[in-house]
């Protein structure tokens, strides 16, 4: 079937991947036209192409909740479980800002909290516009750090439930974490020991 | 053979029978018992639990390929507007809908359409298996790169596209071409409207002479309509 996870695909977070996506919004991308015409045997290197011409990110909208073109490309990449290191290969390229969008989202709907923490924060440098589609159908200016915030911070994007993951905070005190250091911090760390220096010549 | 007679022409027979056209009958015949041959196997194999003839592609021993993505867009747009003659046989080819020429099979919207296309008996009609290639690091890592050669052409063309200045100059050619049209269809109609008055005056002069208009008025006023707006009067 044009539908069924690739026989290679392993379970995550105890089920099929597919099943990540609920049911009614993965029975809508199956009825979608997009899907059946634009989705059908795509590999990995098809579904690149598909998202390097996307012109928006969101979920579903309109009264039919019509699935977005960004929906029916994660749910194909669920199918067809790329590799961790294509994975990040997606989300370390800088040169298209909709497909690294997609793969951060696959990102953190697959992998272990640990990873998406340390893969996904350094992204908050990334202020880059995309454009969202609301579920009136109407268009909104996000930046990918907000998306990279509400992925990392929120329990769904898009309404589209993420699987749950344990808190940062948890995770430093397990120890499993070092503390984040924000871009923000290092650049007034900087100016500081920069303005000691200056006092210390003075 | 036909008789002739002495000038070469197909003489008349007296034999009121028909002449059949005997060679295009056996063959419709011969077909005929090849199909009802073909069914007979067929329901011989599904009594066996095997797969019916017709459905086996003529090349079945080659090795099935991998599953590929459409190249093109799937046409669903492309007999709109157009007449097709509906074939009361039940061949799949004379029906309406969206036929598939290689499943011989005609279906009746587009959804099914797309159904089919993706299906698996379609696919193995192509010889093609459900199972894309599997891709390494490798395969994306290429297909970045591409994708950044063709984004890059892509920019340059289009900024060697654009000159400012030839813009600015196209667009004022364009303005001074659509104001001279509009004041060759002025002038037009400003000759036209002559054209027409002209005509009206002749016409009036003429049936003037006749009388036959004021005559028309006096019974149109005594009917209770004076004019119609058509005719132009001064």
């Amino acid at each position: 079937m044009a539908n069924r996870t690739a026989n290679t695909a392993l379970y995550v977070h105890g089920t099929n991947p597919q099943y990540l996506i609920d049911k009614t919004y993965r029975q809508r991308i199956y009825d979608s036209l997009y899907w059946k015409e634009h989705c059908f045997g795509l590999t990995v290197t098809g579904v690149m192409e598909k998202a390097v011409s996307l012109t928006s990110i969101g979920g579903c909208f309109g009264r039919t909740n019509r699935p977005t073109e960004f929906l029916c490309l994660l749910l194909k990449l669920l199918q067809l479980q790329p590799d961790r290191d294509m994975v990040d290969a997606l989300v370390d390229q800088e040169d298209f800002k909709y497909l690294r969008a997609l793969a951060l989202v696959y990102f953190r709907m697959t992998q272990k909290p640990k990873d998406i923490y340390s893969k996904l924060e350094p992204l908050y440098k990334d202020y880059r516009k995309l454009r969202k589609r609301l579920h009136s159908g109407k268009h909104e200016i996000i930046c990918m750090d907000e998306l990279v915030d509400k992925l990392l911070t929120t329990q769904s994007v898009f309404s589209l439930s993420l699987p749950l993951m344990t808190l940062r905070r948890k995770m430093e005190d397990l120890g499993d974490l070092p503390p984040r250091i924000s871009p923000l911090d290092e650049t007034d760390s900087e100016t500081d020991s920069d303005s000691e220096l200056e006092e210390e010549d003075k | 053979m036909e008789k002739q007679n002495a000038y070469g022409e197909q003489k008349k027979t007296d034999s009121f029978r028909r002449n059949w056209d005997t060679e295009s009958y056996e063959k419709k015949a011969r077909d005929r018992e090849q199909q009802l041959r073909i069914e007979e196997e067929d329901e011989r194999r599904r009594r066996k639990g095997l797969k019916s003839l017709a459905r086996q592609p003529a090349d079945a021993a080659k090795p099935r390929e991998m599953l590929q993505a459409r190249k093109q867009t799937v046409d669903l747009e492309g007999m709109v507007g157009k007449v097709q003659v509906v074939q009361a046989s039940s061949a799949a080819s004379g029906q309406p809908g969206f036929y598939c020429s290689v499943c011989d099979v005609t279906v009746k919207d587009s959804l099914t359409y797309l159904d089919h296309i993706n299906g698996k008996n379609h696919q193995r009609m192509l010889n093609r298996g459900m199972k894309v290639a599997s891709e390494t690091v490798d395969d994306v890592l290429a297909k970045l790169e591409s994708l950044r050669r063709i984004r890059k052409q892509r920019l340059k063309q289009s900024s060697a596209d654009y000159d400012f200045h030839e813009q600015v100059k196209r667009q004022e050619l364009l303005k001074e071409e659509k104001r001279q049209r509009r004041k060759r269809a002025q002038a037009q109609k400003k000759k036209k409207r002559q054209q027409h008055k002209s005509k009206a005056d002749d016409g009036e002069e003429i049936d003037t002479e006749t009388g036959s208009i004021d005559d028309n008025d006096d019974m149109l006023a005594a009917m209770g309509f004076s004019s119609f707006g058509a005719s132009k009067r001064t």
